[in-house]
């Protein structure tokens, strides 16, 4: 399924007895960028990117993808839409019970998108890549807070979706693992994946490897600055 | 007046709490038996495999407490019955009395608590670890349901656990007492086969069947309500698997009692006492 067009209609949004993220908002995502959504300390921009993942229903308005509001899906609905998204958590949700090889095994053999020997050639392939492959066939438990991050985000992308949605990807990474991480994704954009990137971070140095727009959230309402990447200002 | 008013309004909030509840945890079992109907992706071999590790931890790791058990109540049991029916002259009664004892009331109850203990603990904290640890988020995110995923297959290995266990401990509670208790009475072993055999009736395997295969929906339905209910933070784990225990216990006695209730007032219309 090809995502065209990501919309919000009067959407609202409130976590239990706190301030709103996101209130009656209408907007028309930006499509094949790199956005970086950029907000205060605890404005929601994870919860924008759950609800953009499909994992925080609003409470009122449409949240329409390629027309279709998201909202009244049922869970099966939007599988096809699930597929072609991949999520990187700010922290945890790697399954504690496998090794990190099984975890990015999941997603590839349970929907069966390739075989078993092309799913396996694939994960090695990354923890290569990425150079943690000694870790592979431990548990999360077991091994360093740096390596856990790196799976969480290795497994965002080895579905190879065409949307991307990562949570304070930078945090806790050692830089060859970033170089790693940034030369992935430039290179598979190269070849039509991850097409639609949104990115939470306060990271300045490591959104300065892309050429990002930017989308502020800022008092339960969403705002787009274009960014020209000539005219940027890049501070290493 | 007032005093009677506040009782009224703390009884009309206990009751709708309780039934909002019920109702809730039902809803799960509907969610989780449509999910895994229509969940396409997940393969037979997956959900059997999730099946046979809960039938593992849950059947057969608690087999030697479930023994140790089976043979204390079974021969308390023999021993208590044989000394007051050898009093009244009613000896050719043991059948009878320990069908219903063993068979009936307390394997389901013992079995089920056990279960509790064991399992639905594991299971209730298991599963609320995950959900603080967002990996009920992250399969989501991977379009893998959890209603599916995680609950059916918990709830179908408990069922299959209970009604085994509860078979064994029958066995173990009817044969075994009868063995340990040799040294102590001196019935001969086909009399008390025959009498056990006379006294089971057909009723018996469709209350073995309602109770013990209820018991372990109820006891792992309830427990990964709990576990799910866990909304961010590890320390809600223990307070939900106190509350699992705490409902598991209650749903399993209150159901144990209606299926005991009903059965009895079938049994005295048939008699046309009532």
């Amino acid at each position: 399924m090809k995502i065209e067009s990501l919309k919000f209609e009067g959407v609202s949004f409130t976590h239990d007895g706190q301030d709103p993220i996101v209130q009656n908002v209408d907007f028309d995502f930006p499509m094949n960028e790199i956005l970086w959504v950029k907000a205060e300390e605890g404005a929601g921009k994870s919860s924008l990117l759950q609800i953009l993942a499909g994992l925080q229903i609003p409470q009122s308005g449409k949240y329409l993808i390629n027309g279709e509001n998201v909202v009244e899906m049922s869970f099966e609905e939007f599988l096809p839409y699930r597929l072609e998204i991949g999520y990187s958590f700010d922290y945890g949700g790697l399954i504690n019970n496998r090794s990190l090889h099984d975890n990015l095994m999941l997603p590839l053999l349970y929907h069966k998108v390739v075989s078993p020997e092309e799913a396996k050639l694939r994960v090695d392939a990354m923890f290569k890549e990425f150079g943690v492959e000694k870790f592979a066939h431990e548990r999360p438990a077991h091994v360093p807070g740096r390596v856990r991050k790196l799976a969480c985000l290795m497994r965002s992308l080895v579905m190879r979706p065409q949307m991307l949605l990562l949570d304070d990807p930078s945090v806790g990474l050692g830089q060859d693992s970033i170089y790693s991480f940034v030369d992935h994704i430039h290179r598979f954009r190269k070849d039509g994946y991850f097409k639609h990137i949104f990115v939470s971070s306060y990271d300045e140095k490591f959104m300065n490897h892309f050429d990002y727009q930017i989308i502020h959230l800022d008092e339960g309402q969403l705002y787009y600055q274009a960014v020209d990447p000539e005219k940027r200002v890049v501070h290493l | 007046m007032t005093s009677l008013l506040a009782q009224i309004d703390s009884l009309g909030r206990f009751v709708t709490k309780n039934v909002e509840y019920t109702i809730r945890v039902l809803l799960m079992v509907y969610l989780s038996l449509r999910a895994t109907v229509l969940d396409k992706a997940q393969g037979f071999r997956q959900i059997v495999g999730v099946i046979s590790a809960q039938i593992y931890f849950t059947g057969w790791q608690a087999l030697p407490l479930i023994s140790v058990l089976a043979l204390g109540v079974g021969a308390v049991m023999i021993l208590q019955s044989l000394s007051n029916l050898s009093l009244l002259g009613g000896t050719q009664m043991i059948g009878n009395f320990l069908i219903v004892m063993i068979l009936r009331e307390a394997g389901p109850l013992m079995v089920a608590l056990v279960v509790i203990a064991r399992s639905g603990t594991a299971v209730a904290s298991e599963v609320g670890n995950m959900r603080a640890n967002r990996e009920i988020e992250a399969l989501e995110s991977m379009g893998i349901n959890p209603m599916s995923f995680i609950v059916f297959p918990r709830v179908v290995g408990g069922i299959i656990s209970v009604l085994a266990l509860a078979f064994y401990f029958n066995l173990i509670a009817l044969i075994g007492g009868f063995l340990v208790t040799r040294f102590m009475q001196d019935m001969p072993m086909a009399f008390y086969t025959d009498s056990l055999m006379k006294a089971v009736a057909k009723e018996d395997a469709l209350i073995f069947l309602l109770k013990n295969g209820f018991s372990g929906m109820i006891i792992f339905v309830v427990s990964c309500y709990q576990g799910l209910s866990v909304k961010r933070s590890p320390h809600e784990v223990p307070q939900v698997t106190t509350q699992a225990v705490v409902n598991s216990i209650i749903f399993v006695v209150v159901f144990n009692l209606i299926v005991s209730a009903l059965f009895y007032l079938n049994q005295l219309r048939s008699l046309g006492v009532v």
